[in-house]
């Protein structure tokens, strides 16, 4: 595919999380069973025999929000000590294990919980649960490990943050909304500051392992081919033993809307061409309010007949491309944020792509959309989720979302009815409510060539 | 004992040595792998249509959900000479405007039904692909035969791709994987179609019935692959298929006989001076063989050993040991024509030179050394062990078989690929390697701060050095040199320079530059008014000869205050600097004290200067420039690069065009042939910003 748009697709595949991916039209019925294990476990079965695939994925509920000033980027520092061995699997060696046995593995960190998945072949089920558990057990916490990984992760910091064009606007659009004072959990980004990860020491990695990598705190799901009742076995083999935790402390983020328009120039060294990023005030993602919000955000930023990609780049021809995105991280239980970004086509001053923005977030405040447009969005919906459901990664994923962002597993069966039950009176009424200039940061981001 | 009871512990036990009981002890090793039910590769089903259109599907009832992809021999490598690009653009074309439907209409029809259309086209393919429910099924059928068959190209829509297209080209610019990638390619097959890349001129060349001659020609029936996966059968795929594509017919012609890459004895080094970078983005690599080629098994084997992921050598050096990098990987580029070997890495600048002496060395272990028996069982293992979840859903089965037919792979390619890898050993993956991982005969290219790397790098193996669109450099653009400026003091007369600034040709501001004489030398005072963006005035002091004395700068940049109070005296520049940060918006203060070297100037003398360097056709001047903000000295680099008449004041006016080099923005100047040699415009890379001279 030619990559029209890069930015973008930076941003989708570095940030999006596996959230929302809920069945549809007339999808296959995911069958669940949930319990927990004495220490506090939770565990979600999905068992799907028709391909010789299964997933282990465990979402630990901690991430960025859970930071305390002085240690921004420090959930995802320790989401890499997570690889660097426990009692019984040497430094590295999860990696390796995982890929001899022909599997994929990874972790990702997002604002409200930290991820940890091994897709495998079906006969290695035993090795994914079992590199969960060595972990969650006995994590090895040494300070040379912890100096090579923060070295990486500052490497990661250049490679995806400062090495690269609009990130650090769309970073800005993501967190500058939340009030550092009364919501700090959402005010800062999830990669964090050079100086934190600088100063962080080992008994902070220690520190953060002991509050929120507890059983307690986690939910393992597995998905594919695997017999539940020998599964369930293996989980308390592997997993009962592991001590419960203390509860960790309560996050708090005070949320405020419309206090009034921000604008601000963002200077970008490494962008070729200027840009407008707009970024809006959402609420928590079990709102009622999100489903039309999200669909809504297709309806005006997502795909080639979207209303911004049909005015500001083709017709005004403003902007090479456009997309509008709600909480393109992941969800958040605290404050969202719907971010629209536009790259200047050459020529195209930021003022102007603003102004070409801002009327269609506008419009849609003072008109709403039509019957059609609603309709179309919701079909996208449908056929994003059943193709989502196509691999065990996606529905596991799908899966714990429900659980932590809607309050059950079960959600992953029932929460596309919320989407499809949206009207044209609630996306008019949820423009109306967030998408109000008040409500808005508006940042011009001027490229290298403007110093 | 009831013989029941104790048959019934007997299972039990059996089941425990799989699936162990609870309460049983927690394993200090990792579990051995159960037993995997030897699966056959997936049920697919083929079919050639009359007109010689192939036909794929995998049969999938599990969602209703099908996926159609119809691909040609139709890629980049086809785009005819100096119009690199057009295979590219043909593909974002094709659903712009087809059969009955505008471009507009067909995103409406493909979007209302929740489904999704795009065309792409990579080196040998152009393919158009679209997903949706199965209902919608006929509707994706005809809109991908209209976009394959009856595109309509509107001119209107050609010219928004092309201009989509150079915005594109310019951001890939900014973006170091891209420039990487770019260099990397052209300097392994030089001008072999797999080394060529779409730039300005070529994009610009090419005209709409170039693209419509495009696509008569190559989206033909014969050859073409028609791939369905999801909820359809094969006799309901063929019975569309014969509807949507009745009457098309031909081939495309033959694939002509391209220019052979060049031949390569020796490792060189392509070093992309990108200033200002933080990383250095390196990739190394070779030719390597056709597709077909019987060493595609132990070359798979060879590089899940070096590089092909996370438990690879590279990954496990660079990134664990090292803590060099986030990611090393390397891969072998599957090719209609010659493949290649590449591996990458990015890694911070200051060990550059030592990342890439290790994955050189870790390159010439692999080809050297047999792979010890535990790591090649692992590489194998996890390569057949992979396979599973690389066929998990229909459409990666389509994708697969797909690949395959169009490669011209063997007839059973995926079905016997698993067995094959099992069969390789560790003598086959030395001599793959050997012959097909060159780091004595490898292309290198670092993408980086020259200024800061050239130096460590130049032991390593011959270095040319280019700017990221590949336009040759010279060591002394990188690094400052002690050369006084040659001026003609004659030319440093009272003078005044005013500037209209407008943007698109709408005005937004002003400058203007006064040369004054001083009792000992000279004066240059600048203001500078963009409408709120910049508000500053510059004091500039010199000598009797052009040398720095001080400069003073006040005023506004983006909202923010900025200052600069350096003087320059006794071969020291001492100071400081208040700049915004670009990164962090904070106001950053920056001291400077510092060595300059002989014919060092201010980055605020350069205007001020000009009409005193010695003009000629052809003139290229390399300055030590200090600039105060980014406390930092580097050689920027005024290149006359041909002449252009520039109009002031309603008149035209002969001048040198005029390329400077080294700011963080590239900017063009055109200074009057005649003498005085008066700047008449400036232009800034990539922004729409011009200065034209007010009479």
């Amino acid at each position: 595919m030619p990559a029209r748009f890069r930015p973008t697709t930076f941003a989708l595949a570095v940030l999006v999380g596996g959230a929302g991916a809920l069945p549809a039209q007339e999808p296959a019925r995911i069958a669940l069973e949930s319990y927990a294990l004495p220490n506090g476990l939770k565990v979600i079965l999905a068992p799907d025999r028709s391909t010789q695939v299964v997933t282990v994925d465990v979402w630990y509920n901690v991430g960025s929000r859970n930071e305390t000033r002085t240690r921004t980027g420090f959930a995802h520092l320790f989401e890499h000590m997570m690889f660097q061995g426990s009692a019984n699997v040497k430094k590295a060696e999860h990696f390796q294990l995982v890929e001899r046995a022909g599997g994929n593995n990874n972790g990702s960190t997002a604002e409200d919980r930290t991820n940890y998945y091994e897709e495998l072949p079906s006969n290695r089920l035993n090795l994914g649960l079992w590199l969960e558990a060595d972990r969650m057990r006995s994590l090895a916490i040494t300070d040379s490990s912890f100096t090579n990984q923060r070295e990486a992760v500052k490497e990661e910091r250049r490679l995806r943050v400062d090495n690269q064009p609009y990130t650090g606007a769309i970073f800005e659009g993501m967190y500058a909304l939340a009030d550092s004072a009364t919501c700090f959990p959402y005010s800062h980004s999830i990669i964090g500051s050079m100086d934190d990860l600088n100063a962080a020491r080992v008994p902070d990695v220690k520190a953060f392992f002991d509050l929120y990598y507890s059983p307690n705190n986690a939910t393992l799901t597995v998905v594919g081919d695997f017999d539940t009742a020998q599964t369930k076995r293996l989980i308390e083999q592997y997993f009962g033993g592991i001590p419960r935790g203390a509860e960790p402390p309560p996050v708090v983020c005070q949320a405020t809307f419309s206090p009034g328009t921000i604008r601000r120039t963002w200077p970008d060294a490494k962008a070729t061409l200027p840009g407008v990023l707009l970024a809006y005030r959402l609420p928590e993602y079990k709102s009622d309010d999100m489903p039309a919000i999200e669909l809504l955000s297709t309806i005006l930023g997502q795909g080639e007949s979207s209303r911004i990609n049909k005015t500001v780049v083709r017709d005004k021809k403003l902007a090479q491309g456009a997309i509008v995105l709600a909480n393109p991280a992941a969800p958040r239980r605290g404050p969202g944020v719907l971010l629209a970004l536009g790259i200047s086509n050459q020529g195209v001053t930021p003022d102007s792509l603003e102004k070409g923005l801002s009327e269609e977030f506008a419009k849609v405040v003072r008109d709403g959309v039509s019957e059609a447009e609603l309709a179309k969005a919701k079909n996208g919906y449908r056929t994003q989720l059943i193709t989502q459901q196509q691999q065990t990664l996606a529905k596991a994923e799908a899966i714990q979302a429900a659980s932590l962002f809607l309050g059950s597993p079960e959600a992953v069966n029932t929460n596309w009815r919320r989407f499809l039950a949206v009207t044209v009176a609630d996306i008019k009424r949820v423009a109306g409510t967030y998408l109000r200039p008040e409500n808005a940061l508006v940042l011009l981001i001027t490229s290298g060539a403007g110093q | 004992m009831n013989p029941l009871r104790r048959w019934g512990a007997f299972a039990l036990a059996l089941a425990a040595s799989t699936a162990p009981l609870a309460g049983q002890e927690y394993p200090k090793t990792p579990p051995p792998p159960g037993p995997l039910t030897p699966a056959p590769f997936p049920p697919f089903q083929e079919a050639v249509l009359p007109n010689g259109l192939r036909i794929l599907v995998v049969e999938s009832h599990k969602q209703p959900i099908v996926s159609l992809s119809l691909s040609f021999a139709a890629g980049s490598i086809f785009d005819p000479a100096g119009k690199e690009g057009l295979a590219e653009m043909v593909a974002g074309l094709l659903t712009k405007g087809a059969g009955t439907r505008s471009a507009e209409q067909i995103s409406e029809a493909i979007e209302g039904a929740g489904g999704s259309l795009a065309a792409g086209a990579g080196p040998d393919f152009l393919s158009i692909n679209s997903t949706v429910l199965k209902s919608s099924l006929p509707l994706a059928m005809e809109l991908v035969g209209d976009a394959a068959v009856r595109p309509m190209f509107p001119e209107t829509e050609v010219e928004l791709l092309r201009t989509q297209t150079l915005s594109g080209l310019q951001v890939s610019l900014s973006q170091p994987d891209a420039i990487a990638s770019r260099i990397f390619q052209r300097t392994l097959y030089g001008q072999n179609p797999y080394g060529r890349s779409p730039n300005p001129a070529s994009v610009k060349a090419a005209t709409r019935s170039d693209l419509v001659a495009f696509q008569r020609a190559r989206l033909r029936p014969t050859g073409a692959l028609l791939v369905v996966a999801g909820d359809a059968s094969l006799a309901e795929v063929r019975a569309l298929a014969v509807k949507t594509f009745r009457g098309w017919v031909g081939a495309p012609p033959a694939t002509p006989v391209f220019r052979a890459p060049p031949a390569r004895t020796k490792t060189e080094l392509i070093l992309v001076h990108r200033p200002g970078s933080v990383q250095s983005n390196l990739m190394i690599g070779n030719l390597t063989f056709l597709p077909n080629d019987p060493r595609t098994y132990s070359a798979a084997v060879a590089n899940q050993v070096l590089g092909g992921g996370a438990s690879s050598r590279l990954f496990l050096i660079l990134r664990e040991a090292k803590s060099w990098t986030y990611g090393a990987y390397s891969r072998y580029a599957r090719h209609k024509g010659v493949g290649s070997f590449e591996a990458r890495t990015e890694v911070r600048t200051e060990v550059t030179d030592s990342a890439l002496r290790e994955t050189l060395a870790q390159l010439r272990r692999i080809a050297t050394e047999p792979v010890p028996l535990p790591e090649l069982e692992a590489a194998k293992g996890s390569l057949t062990g992979s396979f599973p979840l690389s066929i998990e859903s229909a459409d990666q089965v389509a994708d697969a078989v797909a690949n395959a037919r169009l490669y011209g792979l063997a007839p059973d390619f995926v079905q016997t690929y698993r067995v094959r890898i099992g069969a390789v050993t560790a003598p086959q993956v030395q001599a793959t390697a050997q012959a097909t991982i060159r780091a004595g005969a490898a292309a290198i290219v670092v993408v980086g701060d020259g200024s800061k790397i050239y130096e460590s790098l130049k032991g390593i193996a011959p270095i040319s050095i280019v700017d990221p669109e590949g336009k040759p450099l010279t060591p002394a653009d990188l690094s400052p040199k002690v050369v006084a400026l040659d001026l003609d003091l004659s030319m440093l007369v009272p003078r005044r320079d005013s500037f209209s600034i407008s943007l698109q040709n709408n005005p937004i501001g002003w400058q203007r530059g006064l040369l004054d004489k001083t009792a000992d030398g000279f004066r240059y005072t600048e203001d500078t008014h963009i409408a709120t963006f910049v508000n500053q005035t510059t004091v500039l002091e010199m000598d009797a000869t052009g040398r720095m004395k001080s400069v003073k700068q006040t005023g506004k940049v983006q909202g923010q205050d900025a200052m600069v109070d350096v003087v320059y005296d006794g071969g020291r520049a001492k100071g400081t600097a208040t700049t915004p940060d670009p990164q962090t918006r904070q106001i950053k203060k920056v001291t400077i004290d510092t060595v300059v070297a002989e014919g060092t100037i201010d980055d605020n003398a350069v205007q001020a200067l000009l009409p005193a360097l010695k003009w000629k056709a052809g003139a290229k001047w390399t300055i030590n420039v200090l600039s105060a903000g980014q406390a930092e000295i580097k050689p920027w680099t005024l290149a006359v690069s041909g002449t252009e008449s520039v109009t002031v004041g309603g008149r035209p006016v002969e001048a040198y065009r005029t390329e400077l080099t080294g700011p963080p923005a590239p900017l063009t100047f055109w200074v009057s042939t005649a003498a005085p040699h008066l700047l008449l415009k400036i232009a800034i890379a990539g922004a729409p910003v011009d200065f034209v001279r007010v009479p």
